[in-house]
């Protein structure tokens, strides 16, 4: 019986990677990913797919979801698929009949809740946000609470929920997590701390040593580490909060053909493996972390409602524009 | 009357570029869906945020302006009135630190200083960690738009400087007054509509500078009207379009009241009758010239040798942070950027094909425009001339909005929607560029005989073969001299195609910009090089171009600002 099934899965398998050769056409890929790493993901699905001709748009989640939210007006969404942030801003697309199911995916190998159960989208990593340091500073941050101290008056930078799905959730984690909720973010605020773009500025800012602290999605520092800047990424001992980078393919997807396929590689053994070369917790359980990071248990990730995340998605947004003054 | 229809044709392109845009922009903050709601769109241009913006928006605009006048009054009295060698270099460099893209620039400063610069990581002298980058924030963009407008400021005076009769100097002169004083109590009291004309003109610039406050303002939550704009429509979308349209409204009033200011004060302001010889240098200073050239190729070292320089080591260290040393030396990121980006090697593809399409559009229409408004409609062409100065004078987002608001939804008829295609972009260039490849043929238009015309009118020639064949290649040098100038501004344009760009349209700015925006500093610098290096190849081939024709004197007079 378990061969037989083995068997069903082999030839529901085999499908796909029979027809690799004919996948073809254009594919348009939105996405969060930072430049160079977008570039390195459709390389790789390329390499595999060379009738697919691949173009991607990059931008923070808000920022991306602005764009198709203004192509949806003019009725023609550009995207076949996207790669965003956060699941959270996924389940709203979902909830609006924007995404397309894929029947086909195989997620095996994937615990439950990393993917959407009627498989419209999918975790593709597991990307959390903690606290980067420059390694010139003496003070060494351990949890959240150190950075609304007065030794880092003027020295901390975030992410702003404008530019970043990850900092959005962030904020929805920490305020449901932390005592007093925003008053921690008012606590930043009165602090000196800065909220200007995205993760991207965090790190060069800290990096550069303009700041000397900064609040930050946990593969930028590391990998920038190992590169030779001057950067240290800290687990704080309250916990993460985390994203996982989901990836769906869009109803109005011109190309479903490829868009699927660009899925089905994401959640290959290979894709994931490109996660963890590229410096990420990949999503699948048995793919390895990669340096500098601590084993899979040892991260401690807190709690969040996704619900309740979705409801007051415009109102945390203005909450941190409105007490960070943008 | 013949030739009615090109009449009408010039009279429709200058409505459907101007009031088109600026219409539906007020009608979606005064009016959204037809309803009058003015007091919606007062209560969001009096909101906080906005209000903060618009304070930010006058005092850099104005400090700025005034930076520009201080810098580009001295080098224009310096090189008009003094014998100083160099005058032309001095000039084209001068001039050429303006015809960077802003973003361009404010990156290029921003990673002079501070303790993340690559330059003084690499000498020894950065700052300590944590420190400030003094460049972020509303210093910082004061000091580098006043620095990046000076050039404006500059270009105005030494129009007018040529224009004073040199017969008044050699007056002075006879009657024993210096130097000094011939500057000081005859020429500078004649060039104050000038001064004060060039002092709004910046000031206009800074209102819509968008580039520069996006760079240096935006990472420190230093917000101007553009960059709130931007902000607001890039996070939100589509949705909060309408409150932005009153703030859209609000930087075009600021805007066009400078302009219009600028345009009262700069008119009759032409002393000089038509067979005066114009000013030349007459003040020759002995020993001190040595000095003062000294301190002229400090001034240009400074506002465009520098940040040339600290780009380019940006762009050769492998990341932000890293000083530059034999051993850290790398071409990756060049590499990076033209062989594996595809993105950006596309932005390259489109932004020439956008600037080369919107150019060679341009040059053609203004031919048959620039004839229009010379011989059959002198008196509407004032009215005409200033509708089409509009789209260029606002800033650049509030064309995007407007044009947003005209394209997003399907168009009637055909069914489709021009949003999320190159031709939204395409018409925001046409829209934005056409007074300026408009001005040169214009120029010499004016310039040309009646006789040739008349002659082939009485030999039968109709308005079109005579548009064909004598017009048109008359007119052919001035037109390829705006055409060029068109391009090099459409290049490495960002105001606009920031808000209208979609998947595959990117251009070269919106590139350099997101990939600034996503920490990928030296990445960013490495764009900036090949912009710079595009920039400067463009100057050079227009300048030769340009000198050629000069040497046939088919081009009308101060038609090119570095040519003044």
């Amino acid at each position: 019986m378990k061969r037989l099934a083995l068997a069903i899965f082999a030839a529901a398998l085999f499908p796909t990677a029979g027809f690799a050769q004919h996948v073809s056409g254009k594919l348009v890929l939105y996405t969060s990913q930072p430049n160079t790493d977008a570039q390195q993901t459709v390389d790789a699905f390329k390499a595999k797919y060379p009738q697919v001709e691949v173009s991607f748009v990059r931008g923070g989640t808000p920022r991306i979801m602005a764009k198709l939210r203004a192509e949806f007006e003019a009725g023609q969404p550009q995207a076949d698929v996207l790669l965003i942030a956060d699941s959270v801003t996924m389940e709203g697309l979902k909830n609006e009949g924007r995404l397309m199911v894929h029947e086909g995916a195989d997620v095996a190998a994937y615990p439950a809740g990393t993917h959407d159960l009627q498989k419209q989208w999918f975790a593709t990593k597991l990307i959390t946000t903690g606290i980067v340091y420059n390694t010139k500073t003496s003070f060494k941050p351990t949890s959240w609470a150190d950075l609304v101290k007065p030794e880092l008056k003027g020295q901390v930078v975030m992410p702003s929920p404008l530019n970043s799905g990850a900092a959005l959730i962030h904020a929805a984690t920490l305020t449901g997590n932390l005592e007093g909720g925003w008053k921690y973010y008012e606590a930043l605020r009165d602090n000196g701390a800065m909220a200007g773009g995205g993760n991207g500025d965090v790190l060069k800012s800290v990096s550069g040593g303009e700041k000397l602290f900064g609040v930050i999605v946990d593969y930028m520092p590391i990998r920038e580490k190992a590169k030779g800047a001057p950067v240290e990424f800290v687990f704080p001992k309250e916990g993460v909060s985390a994203v996982s980078e989901p990836v769906a393919t869009l109803k109005t997807a011109r190309n479903p053909e490829a868009s699927k396929a660009f899925v089905d590689f994401l959640l290959s053994r290979e894709g994931q493996e490109l996660a963890l070369k590229q410096g990420y917790i990949a999503a699948h359980p048995d793919v390895a972390l990669p340096a500098g990071y601590p084993s899979r248990e040892q991260i401690k990730i807190m709690p969040f409602d996704a619900a309740k995340a979705l409801a007051d998605e415009t109102k945390n947004k203005m909450t941190f524009a409105d007490i960070f003054g943008q | 009357m013949k030739g009615e229809g090109l009449t009408v044709l010039a009279i429709l392109i200058a409505s459907a570029f101007a009031i088109l845009p600026v219409g539906r922009l007020a009608l979606a903050a005064f009016a959204p869906g037809g309803v009058p709601a003015v007091q919606a769109a007062i209560d969001q241009i009096m909101s906080r945020a906005s209000l903060r913006a618009t304070l930010a928006t006058l005092d850099t605009a104005a400090v700025s302006s005034a930076i520009a006048l201080i810098l580009g009054v001295s080098l224009a009295f310096v090189l008009s009135v003094t014998n100083v060698r160099g005058r032309q270099p001095l000039t084209f460099l001068f001039v050429l630190s303006m015809l960077i893209s802003p973003q361009v620039v404010a990156v290029a400063f921003m990673g002079l200083v501070g303790p993340a610069s690559p330059l003084l990581n690499t000498l020894g002298l950065a700052p300590e960690p944590g420190s400030v980058n003094p460049l972020l924030g509303r210093s910082g963009v004061i000091l580098v738009m006043g620095l990046h407008h000076a050039p404006l400021v500059f270009i105005v005076l030494t129009t007018g400087l040529k224009r004073v009769p040199r017969s008044l100097v050699e007056a002075a002169r006879i009657d024993r007054a210096s130097p000094f004083m011939i500057a000081w109590s005859i020429l500078l009291p004649l060039m104050r509509p000038h001064l004060v004309g060039a002092a709004v003109l910046a000031f206009v610039a800074g209102v819509g500078n968008f580039g520069i406050p996006a760079v240096l303002g935006l990472p420190v939550n230093f917000v101007t009207l553009p960059t709130l704009i931007y902000r607001r429509l890039s996070s939100f979308g589509p949705t909060i379009i309408g409150d932005i349209a009153a703030l859209g409204i609000l930087v075009a009033l600021i805007a066009s009241l400078g302009v219009l200011a600028s345009r009262m004060i700069m008119r009759n302001t032409d002393i000089r009758l038509e067979d005066d010889a114009p000013l030349e240098p007459f003040w020759r200073i002995g020993r001190l010239r040595l000095l003062l050239e000294g301190l002229l190729w400090l001034l240009i070292g400074g506002v465009l040798v520098l940040p040339v320089v600290s780009l380019a080591v940006a762009a050769l260290v492998p990341s932000y942070g890293v000083p530059l040393s034999l051993s850290t030396i790398t071409l990756d990121n060049f590499a990076e950027v033209v062989l594996r980006q595809e993105t950006t090697v596309r932005a390259f593809g489109n932004s020439i094909i956008f600037a080369a399409g919107s150019a060679l559009a341009l040059a053609c229409l203004s031919i048959p425009m620039a004839y229009v408004l010379t011989r059959r409609r002198p008196r509407t062409s004032q009215v005409v001339l200033a509708l089409i100065e509009m789209p260029y004078a606002l800033p650049g987002v509030v064309l995007a909005i407007a044009l947003i608001l005209l394209f997003l939804r399907p168009l009637p008829l055909v069914g489709f929607s021009l949003y999320a295609t190159p031709w939204i972009i395409l018409l925001g260039y046409l829209a934005r560029f056409l007074p300026v490849a408009l001005k040169p043929t214009l120029a010499a238009m004016r310039q040309l005989d009646l006789a040739q015309e008349e002659a082939a009118a009485l030999d039968g020639a109709r308005l079109v073969q005579r548009l064909g064949d004598i017009i048109a290649p008359m007119l052919f040098p001035a037109a390829a001299a705006g055409g060029l100038l068109v391009f090099l501004l459409a290049f490495s344009e960002l105001t606009v195609s920031a808000l209208l760009w979609s998947a595959g349209t990117e251009t070269v700015g919106v590139v350099l910009f997101s990939l600034e925006e996503a920490g990928l500093a030296s990445q960013a610098a490495a764009v900036g090089v090949i912009t710079i290096v595009g920039v400067i190849t463009i100057v050079v081939v227009t300048v030769a171009m340009l000198a050629l024709d000069a040497l046939k004197s088919y081009l009308p007079e101060g038609v090119l600002p570095w040519r003044v």
